[in-house]
């Protein structure tokens, strides 16, 4: 082993690679700065691992795919641990960050200079980068379904866009996914970006105010890693990013105010063979919005057998004939805050969560009315997911679940985790408006770390929407040029 | 619309909805008059007297809960029928009387309705079946899935369940879903409801800013009518609400200011309590219907911190339904048929 694998120098390290980093990265190597990005997970091209899959789950997921938020109930998060990041394992479901909800966090964060148009022309840019646009020719039958049972009732519902590109032909499961490492991380390479893979950081090294160093562990053989630095700007997810910051000895407003989506699930099973194992529907139902929506979920044989495994000694019948069985959810804009504690001596942080009594109403309510836009949709069974449930054929069956729901016998999970390192100008806040944490002089914060709250929707177009214009900041005030001497 | 039906049988001819509903149909200056006989179910010999005087109404003493009598009511029928069902029990001494009345009662009428060939049926149903909202700001669209409030709602639910079986084997029935109401014929308890907003004595829980739909009985009248007459596919159902939900405090201000303006000396001051009185009376209720108890006052004072909202955009869009009273109007009005009675507020 040579000194150039366990010691780097870069003007500005990134610590993360995903919707966050990543574009952070092509924008800073773009303007001429000396970029490293160090990413925990491997490099996995797409078409390597089938999407969704319990291979993908081992190779591209931290911890194999699901980590819980300790809390009554607990709740199930995921995480992407890969180059690319969350962007690489999702949907792909793309959500431009809704006007009233950046204009909230201006108004209540006071974030200083943060203009919404600007914000929606960075957008656009993503937009034509991702090439965000909606299915072209039919839906998977998952994905009508929801919008029939929708349109029945009268619901409001729409299709999400995705960041997908389509060979010509009417089949839209060959589309390619323009997630991180299609898109801005080779655009952050072919600027001279380098991008270093199997790097986990474990802290940064500050002198008064200034992080000087990081020091890191190479995930194959355990080797330690110095990198010197100019900058450093953390992006590795609302979970890690706080706790990074607390190895580091950062703690004021660090980790304290998590939010996420949370979410309960059912399964419904039609009279035809709807399920697309390796595809997900793009309607959803937003008339409840944003307090309360409905998506479908990723359905393999192996999500569908989680989603029935609540009361599976009456629901496992339906697993032998899982190709008509489709998994969906209902996800709540939460009241509860969670936290993240950076435990000395233990890798991962504790994370807890609380849930309010309004949001457990909610997500009981939500899956009922899940169930009943399934049952529109013309499902023969539904199969809500917590233990005790029943089958759900008929109207009358939905007071059974009103009547036996608790959240507590439900598997709660979430993928949106935001909001532990809140930008703004106020008492609780983290950073500063452009995500300069308090207390330093040179550590930035670029993932959904920073936004002060859940948005409601799919919140990766808000971060990258953040990152791009923090960055744009950070281009406009400092000059590329290396100072430290490694 | 179509055109009334020769025949108009009204079960329940003698509640509220029932007198405010054969009075708006025989009142030859209203809007919902109708030329045709009106057949009214009651079940007190007493109320048939007051019935009675009225011109084309029939009146039948009868119990719903037997079929005997219920073939009285449907027999030697003219061509064109229809059945505004608006019978049932809100508050009885036993809960046995929620399944005996709301559930094989409602299945009596339909069945001797489908026996009879009728040409609709409006089922008179509650927003009980659906419970209550989530939290304050939730409203119940036209359509939600079925989370009944203790014993009334279920037997309510489970009403509305042999409508839709009734329906599926041929029967032209409709469900109309009122909220909590207010209006003239109104009962004793809705008078002692005037007298403790007249006093300052009534009982806001929480912060008072709960959402309740109200609806105005002639409002009500305007949406059954509207829910006999207008085509639609059998088996609908439709909120019948006032225009919008109101805050319970908007709710007791309006009515302290409609006494004011029939010349009631109202006291301001409000009966504050914590929301876990709600919560604790909810949990008695639930405990004594579970034993078969029902305690009117228990019940409405633990339904009292809930929302209980509803939209009304199916009814308009569907039934042109678009309800001309609101609820301060509606309260004078209200006052002043108690007054008439010479009630005492």
């Amino acid at each position: 082993m040579t000194d150039e694998d366990t010691r780097f120098g870069t003007e500005v390290l990134v610590v993360g690679s995903g919707a966050g980093g990543a574009p952070t990265a092509a924008l800073l190597a773009e303007a001429g700065f000396e970029v490293l990005v160090v990413e925990e997970g491997p490099l996995v091209r797409q078409g390597e691992v089938v999407p969704f899959s319990l291979a993908q789950m081992d190779r591209q997921y931290r911890a194999g795919g699901v980590t819980a938020a300790l809390g009554l109930p607990s709740i199930a998060y995921t995480e992407g641990c890969c180059a690319g990041g969350g962007t690489e394992v999702n949907s792909g479901l793309y959500r431009r960050p809704p006007e009233e909800v950046l204009e909230r966090w201006r108004r209540d964060h006071r974030l200083v200079d943060f203009d919404l148009a600007e914000v929606d022309e960075i957008a656009g840019e993503i937009e034509a980068e991702l090439s965000v646009q909606a299915v072209p020719g039919a839906q998977i039958p998952a994905s009508e379904a929801l919008r029939r049972g929708a349109a029945n009732l009268g619901w409001r519902h729409d299709e999400s866009p995705r960041w997908m590109t389509y060979p010509d032909g009417p089949d839209a499961r060959l589309g390619r996914r323009q997630s991180m490492t299609e898109t801005f991380l080779p655009r952050a390479e072919r600027a001279g970006a380098r991008l270093v893979t199997g790097l986990r950081v474990d802290r940064l090294v500050l002198d008064g105010g200034r992080a000087v160093r990081a020091e890191a562990t190479r995930t194959d053989d355990g080797r330690p890693v110095s990198i010197d630095l100019d900058h450093v700007i953390v992006a590795g997810g609302a979970i890690q990013t706080p706790a990074l910051l607390q190895r580091s000895g950062l703690r004021r407003n660090i980790g304290r105010s998590l939010a996420v989506h949370p979410t309960v699930k059912l399964a419904a099973r039609f009279a035809d063979r709807v399920n697309v194992p390796d595809d997900v529907p793009v309607h959803q139902v937003k008339e409840f919005a944003p307090d309360l929506s409905f998506g479908g979920s990723a359905s393999n044989p192996g999500l569908v057998a989680l989603a029935l495994s609540d009361s599976w000694d009456r629901f496992r019948d339906a697993i032998a004939d899982w190709e008509r069985v489709v998994v969906y959810y209902a996800a709540i804009t939460s009241e509860g805050r969670g936290r993240v504690h950076a435990v000395p001596g233990f890798r991962d942080p504790v994370v807890t969560y609380r849930l309010t009594r309004r949001d457990k109403a909610v997500l009981g309510r939500g899956l009922s009315r899940l169930a009943l836009v399934l049952l529109e949709a013309g499902a023969t069974d539904v199969y809500p997911s917590y233990r005790g449930a029943p089958v759900v054929r008929t109207p009358s069956d939905l007071a059974t679940v009103e009547a036996t729901f608790a959240v507590g016998r439900a598997s709660v999970m979430t993928v949106h985790l935001c909001s532990t390192v809140p930008f703004g100008e106020i008492e609780t806040s983290a950073t500063d408006s452009v995500g300069l944490v308090r207390g330093t002089t040179n550590v930035r914060v670029h993932d959904a770390s920073l936004l002060p709250d859940a948005p409601g929707v799919n919140p990766q177009a808000s971060v990258m929407a953040v990152a791009i214009r923090n960055t744009r900041r950070f281009v406009e005030t400092l000059t590329p040029g290396r100072k430290a001497v490694t | 619309m179509i055109e009334p039906p020769d025949v108009t049988v009204v079960t329940g001819a003698a509640g509220w909805l029932g007198r405010a509903l054969v009075a708006g149909l025989t009142d030859e200056a209203g809007p919902w008059y109708r030329p045709g006989t009106i057949r009214a179910l009651v079940r007190d010999p007493d109320d048939a007297a007051a019935l009675a005087d009225q011109p084309h109404v029939e009146v039948v003493v009868g119990d719903l809960r037997r079929s005997s009598d219920l073939t009285a009511l449907f027999a030697a029928l003219p061509p064109t029928v229809d059945v505004v069902h608006t019978a049932g029990v809100i508050h009885p001494r036993r809960t046995d009387e929620f399944i005996e009345i709301n559930v094989r009662g409602t299945a009596n009428v339909l069945a001797a309705a489908h026996l009879a060939g009728v040409r609709r049926l409006v089922h008179v149903s509650s927003n009980s079946p659906f419970g209550t909202n989530v939290h304050r700001d939730d409203t119940f669209r036209n359509e939600e899935p079925y989370a009944p409030y203790y014993g009334y709602g279920r037997s309510k639910m489970q009403a509305e369940r042999r409508v839709v079986e009734h329906v599926d084997a041929g029967l032209n029935a409709v469900i109309v879903r009122p909220p909590w109401f207010y209006g003239p014929y109104q009962p004793a308890r809705q008078t002692t409801f005037f007298q403790m907003v007249r006093t300052g004595k009534f009982p806001v829980i929480g912060g008072g800013r709960q959402r309740r739909s109200m609806v105005y009985v002639d409002n009500l009248v305007d949406g059954i009518v509207r829910a006999e007459l207008t085509p639609t596919e059998p088996g609908r159902g439709w909120w019948i609400a006032d225009a919008r939900p109101y805050e319970v405090n908007e709710i007791v201000d309006t009515v302290g200011r409609a006494l004011a303006a029939e010349g009631y000396a109202v006291t301001p001051n409000r009966v504050r309590l914590p929301p876990l009185v709600g919560r604790l009376a909810e949990r008695a209720d639930a405990l004594m219907q579970r034993t078969g108890r029902y305690v009117q006052p228990i019940h409405v004072l633990g339904e009292m911190d809930k929302t209980i909202a509803c939209e009304i955009t199916a009814a308009r869009a569907e039934l042109g339904y678009d309800p001309a009273v609101a609820l301060e109007e509606g309260m004078r009005r209200s006052i002043r048929w108690c007054q008439a009675q010479g009630l005492e507020l």
